[in-house]
């Protein structure tokens, strides 16, 4: 904002010119314009726009790693297109659209640990929240404003590498235009699965970091969940799976990161590995990531609705 | 219309009643809420904004009740808490423009509003840099710049000069009358400082552990009040003795002797006694109660709804 209007005031006649105070009898928008103008001034933040450099460097690297595979297929596409057709490799071992999440999507986590504070844990700590709240929005507005923002983000992040790989494949190609035709249904299952995906882990990292006006505090809790979260169902389900237990079967359903990644395979139509309980089908995570979302959103929301100010 | 209007206002914060069944009306001017800490002046001030939700009784600012029609008092006032409230890594004008869009500003009217109020509440050249750099002065003037920055009709104060040196403080309490007189926005500013209260503020709101103490304007805590002071160097106790035997109301405190003043025979008297019991006599004076005069013991009881 520091193209605002310098005018008058700066400079010291403009105490001379004193028009005096005039009131403001321009438009007053309401609460849907006062939640869309957080979550734009939101989405900036998380990017560190409008803050110093230094508040860029975790959000672009961490995408950039993300997106460094796709980033990679598509600086040699030439040579890969040249090797797959002599045989040398196979094109399942590289990333594609299907299991690029499957592959690196821990990666999401470390973008979420270091951004999903970023965007609650400042108004807690510096006291902003009053501000907010006494002005024309409510305050499950500002929760579903902040945890959109970061659910955007992160449906970029998700997003960067589909597009690379779409413009690889279709450089690979011989006819462009026929590889624009042929690619796009293959790379459309990416947009609802990455939506799910990007609604699914923001809700949970937001509704963790709400919990603490400390960044480290939050960003340590958010990192706690998804590796306990992660680890403990399926170490449980392997013990229980062996002494033949049948109910361990529905503990796959709680991991977030494998658990979106079936829900990925779901969407792609990949069939789901054989160590995974045969019992549960694909559209089962895909669900149990809806369920999940909405349970952290509503915690979410119960946080900002409890919390003084 | 009244300002604000609150019956059987009551809060509790578990065994603490923070407001215990407060029943007020004001008129629009600037109001300062005086008691000391812990009386209840942050509280009332966060239930009129919807921030605590009252144990019982209502409310309404503006005429809207604070109930149903929380959104829309929310349109029109202002709030600049107590504590710190400032993001450290942001400049004044980002801030300040960016509250003036969560209040229903479009994007082009925030920025020219935002010029306006800082250079109202006088942040210039520094008003690009970051918060986290500037004193306890200037973070008091982008807050208060942040409660002006749409306009309200009603802005409510939480201890404007706090932690502000001699002069910043005066600086503060011009801007707030300015803010009351020249802008024709209402001001609440809750104060533990009568000082301050009587040097900007039209109507006073006494009030302490929750309770109405006082409510009416300042001028009548202020104005001169039918009673004479009779100092003398010694021998109060006989003056007052005296003036009680020819029929005045005469009470001692101290070196001096107070009287209820019905006319003017009264002067007589006291000549008559004073003489009569040949007392050193420093003065006579008809006295200007002060505002502190509410908050003794002897003072008369509380006031009530005006």
């Amino acid at each position: 904002m520091n193209a605002g209007n310098p005018s008058a005031a700066s400079s010291p006649a403009g105490s001379i010119y004193d028009l005096g105070y005039r009131h403001y009898e321009g438009k007053r928008h309401g609460r849907w314009f006062a939640a869309w103008s957080l979550y734009v001034d939101s989405l900036r933040g998380i990017w560190g726009f409008g803050r110093p450099v230094s508040a860029k460097a975790a959000p672009f690297i961490l995408a950039g790693l993300y997106a460094l595979p796709a980033v990679i297929v598509l600086a040699f596409s030439a040579s890969l297109s040249k090797s797959i057709a002599s045989g040398a490799t196979n094109p399942a071992d590289l990333p594609n659209y299907a299991n690029y999440f499957g592959g690196i999507g821990t990666f999401i986590v470390l973008f979420l640990v270091a951004q999903a504070p970023e965007v609650v844990c400042r108004d807690q700590r510096y006291q902003v929240l009053p501000l907010y709240f006494t002005r024309a929005m409510g305050r499950s507005d500002y929760a579903m404003a902040r945890l959109l923002s970061l659910a955007t983000a992160l449906f970029l992040v998700l997003m960067v590498p589909v597009i690379a790989l779409f413009i690889g494949d279709i450089l690979m190609g011989t006819d462009a235009f026929k590889a624009v035709g042929s690619e796009w249904p293959k790379a459309l299952p990416s947009i609802p699965s990455n939506l799910l995906i990007a609604a699914s882990m923001a809700s949970i990292a937001l509704a963790l970091s709400s919990y603490s006006p400390r960044r480290a505090y939050a960003a340590v809790g958010v990192l706690a969940y998804f590796l306990l979260v992660e680890f403990v169902p399926i170490v449980i389900y392997g013990i229980g799976h062996e002494a033949g237990a049948k109910w361990v079967d529905v503990l796959p359903l709680l991991t977030p990161i494998t658990g979106l990644t079936r829900a990925n395979d779901w969407f792609f139509g990949t069939p789901i590995p054989a160590d995974f309980p045969s019992s549960i089908g694909a559209g089962a995570y895909v669900l149990a990531g809806l369920v999940s979302t909405l349970l952290f959103t509503g915690i979410l929301v119960w946080r900002y609705r409890r919390i003084a100010a | 219309m009244s300002l604000i209007e609150t019956a059987s206002l009551t809060k509790d914060y578990g065994p603490v009643k923070a407001l215990a069944g407060l029943d007020l009306r004001v008129e629009p001017g600037i109001i300062g809420l005086v008691g000391a800490n812990g009386a209840g002046k942050s509280t009332l001030l966060k239930i009129l904004l919807g921030l605590l939700a009252p144990t019982s009784g209502s409310a309404s600012v503006l005429g809207m009740d604070i109930g149903a029609e929380a959104g829309e008092i929310r349109k029109v006032v202002g709030y600049m808490p107590e504590h710190d409230c400032l993001p450290p890594d942001v400049g004044a004008t980002e801030f300040v423009t960016h509250m003036a869009r969560i209040s229903g500003l479009p994007r082009t009217a925030a920025r020219e509003r935002t010029a306006e109020v800082l250079r109202h509440v006088g942040l210039y050249e520094e008003r690009y840099r970051q918060i986290g750099g500037y004193s306890t002065g200037m973070k008091q003037r982008v807050k208060l710049a942040q409660a002006l920055a749409h306009d309200p009709k009603l802005l409510l104060l939480d201890e404007p000069t706090n932690g502000l040196d001699p002069g910043g403080r005066d600086e503060m309490l011009d801007l707030i009358k300015r803010t009351g007189t020249d802008f024709g926005i209402s001001v609440v500013v809750a104060s533990h400082l009568l000082g301050e209260i009587e040097q900007v503020c039209t109507y006073l709101l006494a009030i302490d552990a929750g309770r109405l103490l006082q409510s009416a304007p300042i001028s009548t805590f202020t104005q001169r009040t039918p009673v004479v002071a009779v100092e003398v160097e010694e021998g109060a106790d006989r003056l007052a003795a005296a003036l009680s035997g020819r029929g005045f109301q005469a009470r001692q405190d101290g070196a001096c002797v107070l009287l209820a003043l019905e006319d003017e025979s009264l002067y007589d008297a006291i000549r008559d006694s004073v003489a009569e019991l040949s007392l050193p006599l420093v003065r006579i004076q008809q006295e200007r109660r002060r505002l502190e005069d509410i908050f003794r013991d002897d003072a008369p009881a509380a006031g009530g709804v005006q």
